[in-house]
């Protein structure tokens, strides 16, 4: 078990997100900037900055008790708890709160302002749902969709430039728990009764496929795609495990089920630089990086794992940094901490 | 004689509070009045939270009143008063001392079990995150009395701890030296420094006019009284050759400048005997320059008499130690280092009784008797000392205490046990806090009794479940503690939430979890209720995802076939329509005020042109028709008479239409 850095902040941080580098290419930035978001007593943004492990000489190992790991630039006070932070921009981030609501935020000046906000997920008895995830449309375009999921059971559509212009869509009886997309035009989501539900985004009220892991009886908390391979997704669920899925037999998918968690897995990620290995956080307080490419077979895949002693609660978000050549990764955990990951190695390799 | 009963330590909770509301809900003085005019208060506890709700109520409604009352803004508001909880500046200790806490836990759960060496580690960490909220503190942009109060808090609180872990761990370590006094000291001069260094080094920067200094020598009789034996030969070696200062005193000052360097040091290495002949001698040394000094006094000059006095201090003069300590502490420190340097922790009490009778109580902070209580080993007395400087000290120190073995000692001076009563104590002071709940569900998880686990159920129950992935937390954490009742709760809390909601897939999964069967039979009476009124088979999304979970209920069940059987006439696949709809039937999988329904929809089967049913499959219809008309239960739904003759008709146009056929 590696050791993560922990920089106490007294805010339950929920979710972060790195942000681009401001000026367009990392290895200029000598700074880096990323969000949390936190809930429960404190419902803010904060933004931070940290100093890039591109630039970094020496060891290169930060002491905490010297240096803090990030320095807080701004904050503002978010409406209900933040559930999701997606980059839509270099300087715009869009929010999932516990209101059900999207709310998009410019970053000027090193600070955040809140543009605009729309209520995307209700329930039937007007009572607003949980916005649980979202992911923003892999286009080149300022026009681009928000794709919301709630605990409505709804994937919302939400045109960036016309928050009114929502469109939402019953999807599954349960808790829709995450929502990516594989392709500009399929948006796929995960439900808390284990199911992966496709969708085509021109024809977003029926479900083109359906996906559930028959063998065992899962209820998913996350899902992502694979950068480059649309057909491959991953799902976190419940028991501990994090599920890879090939889907291009869609009567007949493969799974590949790695056990690398004792509690829920509340997100996963392909790593952004080297998309062999799945990144996820857990209820049980660490983080697993999982080699699922290998030779090896499947019960022996390389796995390794980050905690903090003095970080004993659920690991509720992370962040890998594709901006860098060095490891940075961020994550936020209800004992009130971020906590960093950073190798000045230029190694990609993680093992 | 009866044998009179010890009386037990009672730890009393009750504490009255007393808050005014400003503004307040009616005019001071006319409570009377405002009460003649149907109104009253009322009021209601949260069921976690330290908060209760305050506003005005009528007595009756208003509708009973003969005339109207006019509405004042006072009775539109609703007054939230709290009692202080955790702030948020100690959100990060308590994280970091909840996280020591789970692993002294655990290590201590395994086998083998961690010897001192591992609890003196654990101790240490704690003793860090408390000198990490000082510095944080210490740090803070505006020092205000809040801040200088926590600071003084967590002072104590460290200087408590440091005491207890230097009697029972440091001491108790294999391979030292056994002597308590090198730890004492380094106990003392670490929680309450002195002299302080910043003011050694203002004064030895006075330069030439050092021995004019009117500190110097008050600086310098510290530093003896705290056993800083080489900073105190260094500042006489820098006072000697200064102008200002006598003949006799410049020489008394090299001179005392050495023997306080040859002052003898305990080693493991060393035997008791070697190092008593090797003190024996430097106290010689000492009597021999008191005398000496002594000789040259009545003198005004006040670096000799500082310079004797710091002689008479060294060579463990108790008279001299009293005069010259300013605080217990200091005294007890200087005794225990020039007169029993190689005293055991089990001479603390006698020591500390005889300099503490010296101090009148009144003149003894809470710290100072719960450390006095602590050399004692007055345990009882000390824990209650300790909840009253911190409710976190208290639990800590009592579980730490249990893991030493230390606490059975004094478990029977309390009523209830100390260790579960503080833990369970400090839970409660957690959970009023939004981002404290699983902390505080923790400590009552990890303390291990049955009483905290009860604590612990109740409060898990009414922890708010914002959002369905909390929720997922909190049965977690049930299910790691074992809490079953309160999973169940907690599910049956999520369904009902759920059903109200209209989310009623998720309703029957939080159902199906507890067994309720029941609730899921209404659920699903509920959707086929909604398919009636509407026409519109909708329910399929809803079953689809509770079946693909494995879940089976004969309701569900019901609901599955009918929509097979719905979809296959939908397509005008009336044949297996037909089959789906005779099976549901004839395997009584429908609920009994779905039959008539059911026997309704096989008339446009039985009269199609197309020959569905056979004869035999005919008869089974009009069995099932006839064991409803007799059935003796109340199905709870009226049969249309009308639509069961034109049934009736149907069969018999069926039956000959078979006939016919065969």
């Amino acid at each position: 078990m590696n050791t993560l850095q922990v920089q106490p902040v007294a805010r339950k941080v929920t979710s972060v997100c790195w942000l681009p580098p401001r000026a367009g290419q990392a290895y200029t930035d000598t700074e880096l900037f990323f969000v949390t978001g936190s809930s429960a007593r404190h419902k803010e943004l904060v933004l931070w900055t940290t100093d890039n492990p591109d630039f970094e000489s020496g060891s290169n190992k930060l002491s905490t008790e010297d240096k803090s790991l990030a320095k807080l630039v701004s904050k503002v006070t978010h409406d209900g708890d933040v559930h999701d932070i997606a980059v839509v921009s270099i300087d715009v981030i869009a929010t999932a709160s516990s209101y059900g609501t999207i709310s998009i935020y410019d970053i000027q000046s090193d600070s955040l302002k809140l543009r605009e906000s729309v209520t995307a997920h209700r329930f039937t008895n007007g009572e607003p749902a949980v916005s649980t995830a979202l992911s923003v449309q892999p286009v080149n375009s300022s026009d681009a969709d928000i794709a919301s999921c709630g605990e409505d059971g709804k994937i919302a559509y939400v045109p960036l430039t016309r928050l009114d212009a929502l469109q939402a869509y019953e999807v599954d009886s349960t808790v829709v728990t995450g929502v990516c997309w594989p392709t500009p035009s399929q948006v796929a989501a995960s439900t808390r009764a284990g199911q992966i539900k496709i969708f085509d985004r021109r024809s977003p009220a029926e479900v083109s496929a359906v996906f559930v892991d028959t063998s065992n009886s899962y209820s998913f908390e996350c899902i992502a795609s694979h950068p480059s391979q649309s057909f491959r997704l991953a799902t976190g669920a419940d028991t501990g495990a994090v599920l890879l899925w090939d889907i291009r037999n869609p009567k007949k998918p493969a799974t590949e089920v790695f056990g690398v968690h004792e509690s829920n897995v509340w997100k996963v990620r392909f790593h952004p630089t080297d998309s062999s290995k799945i990144v996820s956080c857990s209820d049980d307080a660490s983080i697993a990086i999982t080699q699922w490419v290998s030779d090896k077979p499947t019960a022996t895949k390389d796995v390794r794992y980050l905690s903090g002693f003095f970080n004993a609660l659920s690991i509720g978000c992370f962040d890998v940094c594709p901006f860098t050549r060095a490891s940075l990764l961020v994550a936020g955990s209800d004992s009130g901490n971020i906590l960093m990951e950073r190798s000045a190695s230029t190694d990609f390799s993680l093992f | 004689m009866p044998r009179k009963r010890a009386a037990k330590f009672v730890i009393c909770r009750d504490t009255e509070a007393v808050t005014h509301l400003e503004p307040g809900l009616f005019p001071a003085g006319r409570q009377s009045e405002w009460s003649e005019q149907n109104r009253t208060l009322t009021f209601s506890i949260h069921p976690l939270w330290n908060q209760i709700a305050i506003a005005v109520a009528g007595k009756q409604p208003t509708e009973a009143l003969p005339k109207r009352v006019p509405v004042y803004e006072q009775d539109q508001t609703v007054h939230i008063c709290g009692v202080p909880g955790v702030p948020d500046s100690r959100l990060p200790f308590v994280n970091d001392t909840h996280a020591v806490f789970a692993s002294l836990q655990e290590v201590m759960s395994k086998e083998p079990v961690v010897g001192m060496d591992g609890l003196l580690q654990m101790s240490s960490m704690y003793r860090e995150a408390m000198l990490r909220q000082i510095r944080v503190l210490q740090e803070a942009s505006e020092t205000t009395e809040f801040i200088a109060g926590e600071v003084e808090t967590f002072h104590a609180m460290h200087a408590v701890w440091h005491l207890l872990e230097i009697i029972y761990l440091t001491s108790n370590l294999p391979g030292l030296s056994t002597s308590i006094v090198p730890h004492f000291m380094e106990w003392l001069n670490f929680n309450f420094p002195a002299p302080l260094a910043e003011d050694g080094e203002r004064i030895l920067d006075s330069g030439g006019g050092l021995a004019l200094n009117g500190e110097l020598w008050a600086y310098v009789r510290k530093l003896a009284l705290r056993g800083h034996v080489s900073v105190l030969a260094n500042t006489l070696e820098r006072v000697a050759p200064v102008k200002g200062l006598s003949a006799h005193a410049a020489r008394w000052a090299r001179d005392i400048a050495g023997i306080a360097r040859d002052m003898p040091l305990g080693s493991s290495e060393e035997t008791a005997g070697s190092f008593n002949a090797r003190w024996r001698r430097w106290n010689e040394e000492l009597q021999n320059a008191a005398a000496a000094i002594a000789s040259l006094q009545p003198s005004e000059d006040e670096a000799l008499e500082a310079l004797y006095a710091v002689v008479d201090v060294m060579r463990g003069n108790a008279d001299a130690v009293a005069e010259e300590g300013k605080s217990w502490q200091d005294v007890l420190g200087a005794m225990l280092l020039y007169s029993e340097p190689t005293a055991l922790a089990d001479r603390l009490p006698s020591l500390a009784g005889a300099v503490v009778e010296q101090y009148h109580i009144t003149e003894l902070s809470e710290l100072d008797r719960g450390l006095i209580a602590l050399l004692n080993h007055e345990l009882p007395e000390f824990l209650v000392l300790c909840n009253r400087i911190d409710p976190w000290l208290a639990a800590h120190m009592a579980d730490l205490m249990d893991h030493i073995s230390i606490l059975d000692m004094c478990r029977g001076a309390f009523a209830v046990d100390p260790r579960e009563h503080y833990l369970v104590a400090l839970s409660e002071l957690y959970i009023g806090h939004e981002n404290l709940w699983r902390v505080a569900l923790d400590y009552l998880g990890l303390s291990g009794t049955r009483a905290a686990r009860c604590v612990m159920a109740e409060y898990a129950m009414r922890v708010p479940l914002e959002s369905d992935a909390k929720a997922q937390q909190v049965l977690r954490v049930c299910e790691k503690y074992g809490l079953k009742s309160a999973i169940d709760r907690i599910h049956r809390q999520l369904g009902r939430r759920q059903w109200q909601r209209g989310r009623l897939g998720a309703a029957i999964a939080h159902f199906a979890v507890v067994s309720d069967r029941r609730s899921i039979g209404l659920i699903c009476d509920q959707l086929w209720d909604q398919y009636l009124a509407s026409g519109a088979l909708e329910y399929g999304p809803v079953i689809d995802g509770v079946m693909a979970a494995g879940l089976r209920h004969e309701r569900l069940r019901f609901l599955t076939r009918y929509r097979d059987f719905y979809e296959s006439y939908r397509a005008r696949m009336l044949a297996e329509a037909g089959a789906i709809l005779l099976s549901i039937l004839v395997e009584e999988i429908a609920p009994p005020y779905a039959v008539a329904d059911l026997l309704v929809d096989a008339i446009p089967l039985l009269e199609g042109d197309e020959l569905v049913f056979s004869a035999d499959q005919t008869f089974e219809l009009m069995r099932c028709a006839e064991a409803l008309r007799q059935s003796p239960f109340p199905t709870g739904r009226s049969v249309d008479e009308g639509e069961m003759s034109i049934f009736s008709v149907a069969c018999g146009r069926n039956l000959a239409r078979s006939f016919v056929t065969i």
